[in-house]
């Protein structure tokens, strides 16, 4: 067991897992638990075929800036896209109902198409997509993290199967500390209001869709993966602006209407009085 | 055509956000293989923020001046 192996590889992977693990809770809490965990189970099938396929290979094979381009894309589309409409409905702009009503009517097209599985009424592909492709981009990164650790801590070849497996044990239980703690938050986090949560999902896909595209991109983000809190606080502040000033339109347009409103009145007035 | 639009919907259902990503990464792409511009590439992140920033600016600005609202 090489210690030093190991423990680098549990810190490392522990970041990955937690950034996973975020979007799957967030999926669960949000859409529904069976389309998240059926992701993370398709993704961790997926990983598994690839490394029981590629093995240490796998770094060579993988694209893996291609992969962070494309995921980070989507989930930037499928992030603005919550965040658009969660700072609407703070700022008033936007009924509760009406973003359900289009995400049913799009849900409704969709199987009529075949899009999605009509026999499994509980299943949402949509949910199913975010936690599949978060958690197997974050797979990869931890199956990178394992080999390239292990095999760079080798100076044979025994010692190179001691590093992978260290690097394993290091990693897996980082994945279970995750997952441990995951549990526990997983009933407080149900209690926060619907719309809260929308909120706080969109500006985290929008977080990590710009980390991961920016990645993609060669982009070194300063701190590493910590660089992901300043960005969340970021679009945090910069949402809450939104939504300020967004109450500031509504309301003006609100005067403006309601001055133009006496003048019509006194128009028509004098329209029925000819 | 109705496959194309559900799915659209399903993903962006909004056409500012779409175009606003579009030219994000059109324009990292262009920064990252132009030579030349290969002084600015590390300004690639903060501009990758700056435009998603404007991206969700523009979007609901046109929807708050929306003459539907």
């Amino acid at each position: 067991m090489q210690w030093v192996v190991a423990t680098a590889a549990f810190f490392a992977s522990a970041v990955e897992f937690v950034e996973a693990f975020t979007i799957v809770l967030v999926v669960g809490v949000t859409v529904n638990w069976r389309s998240a965990l059926l992701g993370t189970l398709a993704a961790a099938v997926t990983l598994a075929l690839l490394v029981a396929t590629l093995g240490t290979a796998l770094v060579q094979w993988v694209p893996l800036d291609v992969l962070r381009t494309v995921i980070g894309t989507l989930l930037l589309l499928f992030g603005l896209k919550w965040l658009k409409n969660a700072i609407l409905r703070y700022a008033g702009l936007k009924a509760r109902h009406d973003e359900q009503a289009i995400y049913e009517e799009t849900r409704a097209e969709l199987r009529a198409r075949g899009g999605a599985d009509a026999s499994s009424p509980r299943f949402e592909l949509f949910g199913f997509l975010l936690s599949y492709k978060s958690v197997l981009l974050e797979g990869l990164e931890v199956a990178f993290i394992v080999i390239t650790f292990g095999v760079s801590a080798a100076t044979s070849v025994a010692s190179r199967s001691s590093g992978i497996a260290s690097a394993s044990l290091g990693a897996l239980a980082a994945g279970l500390l995750v997952i441990l703690v995951g549990a526990l938050v997983r009933v407080p986090l149900a209690k926060v209001p619907e719309n809260t949560l929308k909120f706080v999902v969109g500006i985290m896909l929008t977080t990590f869709g710009t980390f991961w595209l920016g990645e993609g991109f060669g982009v070194e983000w300063p701190l590493s993966d910590a660089f992901l809190l300043i960005l969340a606080a970021i679009y945090l502040v910069a949402a809450c602006l939104l939504i300020v000033w967004l109450k500031q339109v509504k309301q003006q347009r609100a005067q403006a209407s309601m001055e133009n409103r006496p003048i019509d009145t006194a128009e028509q007035t004098e329209e029925v009085t000819r | 055509m109705k496959v194309i639009k559900a799915i659209y919907n399903f993903i962006i259902g909004d056409m500012v956000i779409l175009i606003g990503v579009a030219l994000a990464l059109a324009a990292l792409a262009f920064i990252n293989n132009v030579a030349a511009l290969a002084p600015i590439r590390g300004l690639s992140g903060p501009f990758l923020i700056v435009a998603v920033l404007a991206s969700l600016f523009a979007t609901l600005s046109r929807e708050a001046f929306s003459p539907i609202r």
